[in-house]
């Protein structure tokens, strides 16, 4: 569960494969994170709403709400205009990219993640 | 993971006395059972099994699977299941309406496809329809999916056309061509497509619109007489089903018109358009206006 210190960054998850999201949750928390996941987009919208987390990362296959049309959704809502959100996603590269640029992503990570580097690169939209 | 049936009990498997006795024996192992054999749970997480690798994976929920049964009149009946032992292979589902089946959601395990399984649960569908006295069977395949389409053309399937599916991500329109406009409701939807011109693919027939329950439609007149409609599906974060007709005049003119207005009312949607035929005359409107090919199906049917 997230801790309430509010000074630390705060990162939603979004996928529906729920080995992932414990390995996400594991990796930043780890690197003092407040982390929520959500397996499935209505939840994770809720999530997102309520929690307003400092980055996004969202899987672009979800069973219920693709992940397309959720981030397209959040981007056009004031609170995430300037939220990093992050696609990630196993499709090809030339895909996801074209993915990312439509839906005004502010990148993407490949499945699978590379631990070593994965909260690195979170930080680092973060902090663009 | 492989998915695991229930715990069988000394009782009869239920695919035993279904009304289709259809299974039969490919080789040892792999049996052929009708789908109502199974919960929609059991099919939901073997379809997403099916498709892990594919390039356009598109995974769905046991509440979306349910929706996709209802409104594109899924028989599951007659849909069928490939399995081996007490794991599910492949499965394979279809539509059926007056004097036509539909074959869709065909998959394989990763593992086990190149075994004939993707064949025997296409001859059982084959052989449902041939039960139910009915000759002309349609289906739609990725394109560039060789392996299906093979299996397809071997089957005695033969392509009658290219399908666009095209996305637009929420936004805007940039202009709007000034027109007269009417929004139209479910039943004024539905009457319009009556008066289609091109045949549509089996998702846009008007049985599968019909079932919409947010079906709605936009008619428009441009000042030089041209003039047509849009029928399409609002749902809670996407529009969808798009059928576009030009009544008379400049289809292009039309579409432009026609999509602008739409996406003035509801700018925060995102658009998923599938199974526009290639050579729809409205295309170049649907670029237009930010639409962008996210890949492509072919029909094919088999009388």
């Amino acid at each position: 569960m997230p801790q309430d210190d509010l000074s630390t960054p705060s990162l939603l998850v979004i996928d529906d494969n729920l080995e992932h999201l414990e390995l996400v949750r594991r990796i930043m928390t780890a690197r003092g994170y407040r982390v929520w996941v959500a397996a499935n987009g209505e939840t994770g919208l809720q999530l997102a709403l309520e929690q307003q987390p400092d980055v996004l990362v969202i899987d672009l296959g979800l069973p219920d709400v693709d992940g397309q049309t959720l981030i397209g959704h959040l981007k056009h809502l004031p609170a995430f205009v300037d939220k990093p959100i992050i696609a990630c996603t196993a499709w090809p590269e030339e895909t996801a990219r074209n993915m990312v640029e439509m839906y005004g992503c502010d990148g993407y990570i490949s499945k699978p993640i590379r631990t070593a580097d994965f909260a690195d690169r979170i930080a680092a939209y973060l902090h663009r | 993971m492989p998915i695991e049936l229930p715990p069988t009990s000394t009782a009869k498997p239920r695919w035993q006395t279904s009304p289709l006795m259809t299974t039969e024996e490919i080789d040892s192992s792999l049996q052929i059972v009708p789908a109502r054999s199974f919960s929609i749970d059991q099919l939901v997480a073997a379809y997403n099994q099916t498709r892990v690798d594919y390039l356009v994976p598109m995974p769905m929920n046991a509440a979306r699977l349910a929706e996709y049964i209802h409104i594109y009149d899924v028989d599951l009946d007659y849909s069928q299941v490939a399995v081996d032992g007490d794991q599910i292979l492949g499965l394979a589902m279809l539509g059926v309406r007056p004097g036509r089946i539909w074959i869709t959601r065909l998959g394989v395990l990763p593992i086990k496809r190149r075994r004939g399984t993707g064949e025997a649960l296409m001859r059982a569908l084959l052989a449902a329809a041939n039960q139910l006295r009915i000759s002309y069977a349609c289906l739609e395949v990725i394109k560039h999916n060789l392996p299906a389409h093979t299996l397809f053309l071997k089957l005695g399937f033969v392509e009658t056309r290219e399908l666009l599916i095209l996305r637009r991500p929420p936004g805007p329109p940039v202009e709007i061509p000034s027109a007269e406009v009417g929004w139209l409701n479910h039943a004024e939807a539905l009457a319009l497509l009556d008066t289609r011109i091109t045949p549509p693919a089996w998702t846009n027939e008007t049985p599968s619109l019909a079932h919409l329950e947010n079906l709605a439609g936009l008619s428009l007149s441009l000042p030089d007489g041209t003039a047509g409609w849009l029928v399409f599906e609002r749902q809670k974060f996407i529009l969808s089903h798009f059928i576009m007709q030009t009544s008379q005049g400049d289809a292009v003119a039309l579409g432009q018109a026609l999509l602008a207005h739409l996406y003035q009312r509801y700018p925060d949607l995102d658009t998923h358009a599938e199974n526009i035929p290639v050579d729809d005359p409205h295309l170049a409107a649907f670029f237009g206006a930010r639409f962008v090919e996210s890949f492509r199906r072919i029909e094919m049917h088999r009388h």
